[in-house]
C-alpha cells in the first residue's frame, strides 16, 4: 500500500509537470535568467536573483523595450556547471530566449563557446577578465570593471594610500623594505582564481614580495592554518578572492591571531554582510565596488528601493545588499542594448551585440556605476575602478584608479583577456 | 529461434544460455529501442537533446560505479576523480603537437580517447591497491582520498595550471574527429555518446558473462569463499578497478568533448556521491538499473526545475526543490530498496505471466 502511494505521488507530479504548457503573447521579449540561490555562492546569489526580478519589473513598467515587455525565465542552478549548460539549452530551445542574464564564472566560462556559436548575448555576474576579449568570447558581457582590473586596483590603492602614506610603515619604507603580499582563495574555483595571475603581476609591478598562495574553501568555517601561514610570512596585504562568507571567516581569524595585515577583497566578498559577519574584524577592509551600496544616495536608487519593497515585500530592507544594485546594472545594460537593437528593426542576439551594446560609448547606467563603453575590439566596460575602505562603521571611498591614464600602454596592449 | 520461451524448457546449449537476445521478441524490442534512440530522439526530440546527453553521461559514469559496487562489491566514493583524470588526460593529449595529417584524418581523437581511458584505468588501479588489504568503510575512505588527492590537490593545483589557462582547459570542437566525422553539433555529441554507451555496455556485459565477471560476483558475495575456491581476489579486484576506471576515463573524455571546456568544478565530491545515488535508485547489481537511475535523476531535476519555473524562480521554493530531491532518494530507499530495475522486472513478469501468475 505504501508503495502504491509513493508511485501515485510520482505519477501525479509527472502529470503536473507535463500539463504545464505555456502560451506566449507576440509582443514579448524572452530573456533567460541563470542564478545560484542554493549552491556555493548563494550567500550573494539570492539577493542578485531578487534584484534581477525587480529590475525587469522596473524596465517593463517604464516603457519596456520600446513598448515590448520582457518576460524573464529565471532558474536556480545551484552552482552546478552541468545543470547550467542543460538549463541554457532549455532556455534557448524551449523558452526561445534571445539573451541570458547569467551568474558565475564557472557556468559563464563553460558556456562561452556555446553562446558565441549561438550568438546569444550572455550578461553575466561574473566579471572575469577572460571574458573581455571579443576575439575569443564575443557574446559575453558585463557592466562592471573586470576582476583582474579590480584586483590590480585594490592592490594599487593599498600601495598608494596606505603603504606610501601610513606613518606605521615609515621606517620600513625608509629602509627600502618591500611590502609582503599573499593571496587567500579557493584554488579549485574559477571565480576565485580568475584574477590571481593579474593581481600577482600587479604586486610585482609595484615591487612587492609574493608569498605562497593559501587555499581557502568557499565554505570554510576556519582559516587559522592559512592565517598562521600568513603570519609566518609576515604578510602586509592579503588578497581575498572568495565570497563574503569565507572572507569574513578569514578576517575574524586574522584578528584573533593578530595578523596585523590589511585585507583587500574582491567584488563578491565585499558587501554590507561583511561587517555583519566579521564584526570589528571588518575594520579597514579594502574592497572593490562596481556600484553604489544599497540605499546610498545616488541617481536611480529611489527606483531600486521602491521596486524592492513592491516586488519582494517580505524580504526585509536591512537584508538587501549591493548585489541588488549589481543585478540592476546587468539588466539596465541588456535593456539599453535591446532598445538600441530594436530601433534598427530587427531584435536578435547579433543586433543586441553589434547595434546595441557595442555602440555604447561612455553610457551612464546610474546607480554610482562608472560609465561603460564597448567596442568590437575590447569588451572591458571601464578602466576606472573605485576602491572603498570600511572605516568607522561605513564604507568610505579610498581611491579611484584609472588604468588608461596610469598605465596606458599596458592597458591597451597587454592586459586584455586575462 | 522462437518468439517466446516455452514454459519450463529454457536453453539447450551454452551459446543459447549466454546469448544477449534470446528470443525474437527481445530482438524486436531491441530494434525498437535502436530506432527510438538513433532516429526518434535525435530528429524528433531535438529540444530535449541536452537532457539526453546528460542522461548518457550519467549512465556512462554510473556504469563504472555499478561494476565496482554492484558486481565486485568494492565500495567507491571517489569515482568523479577518474572521470576527471580521463577528461584532463584527453584535453592535454589533444594539445600535443600532433602532425597535421593525423588530425585531418581524424585518427588522433580516437587514439586519445583510448589512451585517456587507459590512464584513468591505471590511476584507478593505484587507488584500488588498498582493496587488497582493506574493505568496507576503510575502502570507502581510500576511494574518498582518491577524490581529494586527484581533484582538489593534483588537478586543481598543478594540472589545471598547465598552459597558464588558470582553471579551465579548452578543446576546440573541430579537433574532435572520428575519421571524417567531426563531432560538432548537439546531435553529433548525442550520437558519439550513444555509440560510446553501447560499446561500454557490451564490454561490461561481456565481462560479466565470462570468467572475470563470475569471479567479481563471487568476490562480491563472499570474498573468503571466493579465495578458498582458488580465485586470485587481488588480481580480479584490481581488474575491476581498471575496467571501472577505464569507463570513467572515456566518460570524462566524452564529457569534455561535449562541453569543449573542463574545470575542476565539474568533478567534485558531490558528483561522486551522485553517481552512487544513481545506482542506488536504479538498483545495485543491475545494468538496466544504471540507465533507469540516470533517467530518474535527469527527469527529476528537469521536473523540479519546471515546477520552480512556474512559480517564478525565486524565494523559498528553491529549498523545496532541494528537499524534494532528498525526499525522492529517501522514498526509494524506504519503498523500493532494490531500485527501479527491480520494479521493471516485476512489471515485466506481471505481463509475461498474465493471466495465470503463480
Amino acid at each position: 500500500m505504501k508503495g502504491k502511494i509513493f508511485w501515485l505521488a510520482l505519477a501525479t507530479s509527472m502529470i503536473f509537470v507535463l500539463a504545464s504548457g505555456l502560451g506566449w503573447a507576440a509582443d514579448e521579449i524572452h530573456v533567460g535568467g541563470i542564478t545560484d540561490q542554493s549552491g556555493g555562492t548563494a550567500d550573494v546569489g539570492k539577493d542578485y536573483a531578487l534584484g534581477l526580478e525587480e529590475a525587469v519589473a522596473w524596465v517593463n513598467d517604464n516603457g519596456g523595450i520600446n513598448g515590448k515587455k520582457i518576460v524573464l525565465h529565471m532558474f536556480d542552478y545551484g552552482y552546478k556547471r552541468d545543470e547550467a549548460v542543460t538549463l541554457y539549452d532549455k532556455l534557448k530551445t524551449r523558452d526561445n530566449v534571445i539573451a541570458v542574464l547569467g551568474w558565475g564564472t564557472g557556468d559563464t566560462e563553460a558556456l562561452s563557446q556555446t553562446v558565441s556559436k549561438d550568438k546569444m548575448p550572455y550578461v553575466s555576474a561574473s566579471y572575469s577578465a577572460h571574458l573581455t576579449d571579443p576575439d575569443k568570447t564575443p557574446y559575453n558581457l558585463f557592466f562592471a570593471p573586470d576582476y583582474s582590473s579590480s584586483a590590480r586596483a585594490a592592490v594599487t590603492a593599498w600601495y598608494d594610500e596606505i603603504w606610501m602614506k601610513d606613518p606605521k610603515y615609515k621606517s620600513r619604507r625608509d629602509k627600502g623594505e618591500k611590502p609582503r603580499f599573499m593571496c587567500f582563495y579557493h584554488h579549485a574555483h574559477p571565480y576565485c582564481s580568475a584574477p590571481i595571475k593579474a593581481v600577482k603581476e600587479q604586486a610585482e609591478l609595484l615591487g612587492m614580495e609574493i608569498g605562497q598562495d593559501q587555499d581557502l574553501s568557499l565554505k570554510a568555517l576556519d582559516a587559522k592554518t592559512q592565517v598562521l601561514a600568513a603570519k609566518r610570512y609576515k604578510a602586509d596585504l592579503i588578497w581575498h578572492g572568495n565570497t563574503t562568507q569565507s572572507v569574513s571567516v578569514a578576517m575574524k581569524d586574522a584578528r584573533t591571531l593578530q595578523l596585523g595585515a590589511y585585507h583587500a577583497i574582491n567584488v563578491w566578498g565585499f558587501d554590507e554582510n561583511l561587517p555583519r559577519l566579521a564584526g570589528p574584524a571588518a575594520e579597514n577592509a579594502i574592497g572593490v565596488s562596481p556600484c553604489a551600496f544599497y540605499g546610498e544616495d545616488v541617481e536611480g536608487m529611489d527606483a531600486v528601493v521602491e521596486y524592492a519593497k513592491k516586488i519582494n515585500p517580505n524580504v526585509s530592507q536591512d537584508k538587501r545588499l549591493i548585489r541588488t544594485i549589481q543585478a540592476w546594472g546587468a539588466v539596465k545594460l541588456l535593456a539599453e542594448g535591446m532598445r538600441r537593437a530594436d530601433k534598427t528593426g530587427e531584435l536578435n542576439g547579433e543586433t543586441i551585440l553589434k547595434e546595441g551594446i557595442e555602440t555604447m560609448s561612455g553610457y551612464n547606467l546610474g546607480l554610482g556605476m562608472a560609465p561603460v563603453s564597448y567596442t568590437p575590439e575590447d569588451h572591458r566596460p571601464t578602466s576606472k575602478v573605485s576602491i572603498y575602505i570600511y572605516r568607522n562603521n561605513e564604507f568610505q571611498p579610498l581611491s579611484e584608479i584609472d588604468f588608461k591614464e596610469r598605465w596606458p600602454d599596458k592597458w591597451n596592449n597587454q592586459w586584455l583577456g586575462y | 529461434m522462437s518468439t517466446f520461451l516455452p514454459c519450463g524448457v529454457y536453453h539447450e546449449t551454452y551459446a543459447q544460455d549466454h546469448a544477449f537476445w534470446q528470443t525474437n521478441f527481445i530482438r524486436g524490442k531491441m530494434i525498437l529501442l535502436a530506432l527510438v534512440s538513433f532516429i526518434a530522439i535525435p530528429f524528433f526530440l531535438t529540444d530535449y537533446l541536452s537532457e539526453f546527453i546528460l542522461l548518457i553521461y550519467w549512465s556512462l559514469g554510473a556504469l563504472g560505479v555499478q561494476l565496482l559496487i554492484g558486481y565486485c562489491g568494492q565500495l567507491t566514493l571517489g569515482h568523479a576523480a577518474f572521470l576527471a583524470v580521463g577528461a584532463y588526460a584527453s584535453f592535454l593529449l589533444m594539445a600535443l603537437p600532433w602532425p597535421r595529417f593525423m588530425l585531418d584524418m581524424g585518427v588522433v581523437y580516437p587514439l586519445v580517447l583510448l589512451i585517456s581511458g587507459i590512464i584513468a584505468g591505471i590511476w584507478c588501479v593505484i587507488f584500488g591497491l588498498p582493496s587488497a588489504r582493506v574493505k568496507g568503510f576503510y575502502l570507502i575512505l581510500t576511494t574518498m582520498a582518491a577524490q581529494f588527492i586527484t581533484v582538489d590537490f593534483f588537478i586543481a593545483k598543478y594540472v589545471s595550471q598547465i598552459g597558464g589557462r588558470q582553471q579551465d582547459l579548452t578543446l576546440s570542437s573541430d579537433l574532435v574527429k572520428f575519421g571524417p566525422w567531426t563531432v560538432d553539433t548537439k546531435r553529433d555529441i548525442y550520437y558519439y555518446g550513444l555509440i560510446l554507451t553501447i560499446l561500454m555496455t557490451f564490454m561490461v556485459l561481456n565481462y560479466l558473462r565470462s570468467k572475470p565477471g563470475r569471479a567479481w560476483v563471487a568476490i562480491r558475495d563472499n570474498d573468503i569463499a571466493a579465495e578458498s575456491m582458488g580465485i586470485n581476489i587481488t588480481l580480479y579486484k584490481l581488474q575491476a578497478f581498471f575496467v571501472s576506471g577505464f569507463i570513467g576515463g572515456v566518460t570524462g573524455a566524452f564529457w569534455g568533448a561535449s562541453r569543449n571546456i573542463i574545470s575542476v568544478e565539474d568533478f567534485t565530491f558531490g558528483k561522486s556521491l551522485w553517481l552512487v545515488g544513481i545506482i542506488l535508485i536504479g538498483g545495485v547489481g543491475s545494468i538496466h538499473g544504471v540507465f533507469y537511475g540516470a533517467a530518474f535523476m535527469v527527469f527529476m531535476i528537469w521536473a523540479l526545475q519546471e515546477i520552480v519555473g512556474m512559480v517564478g524562480g525565486t524565494g523559498n521554493i528553491i529549498y523545496y526543490k532541494e528537499i524534494a530531491f532528498g525526499l525522492a532518494i529517501c522514498g526509494f530507499l524506504l519503498f523500493e530498496p532494490n531500485g527501479l530495475a527491480y520494479r521493471w522486472w516485476q512489471s515485466k513478469n506481471y505481463f509475461n505471466l498474465w493471466p495465470f501468475s503463480y
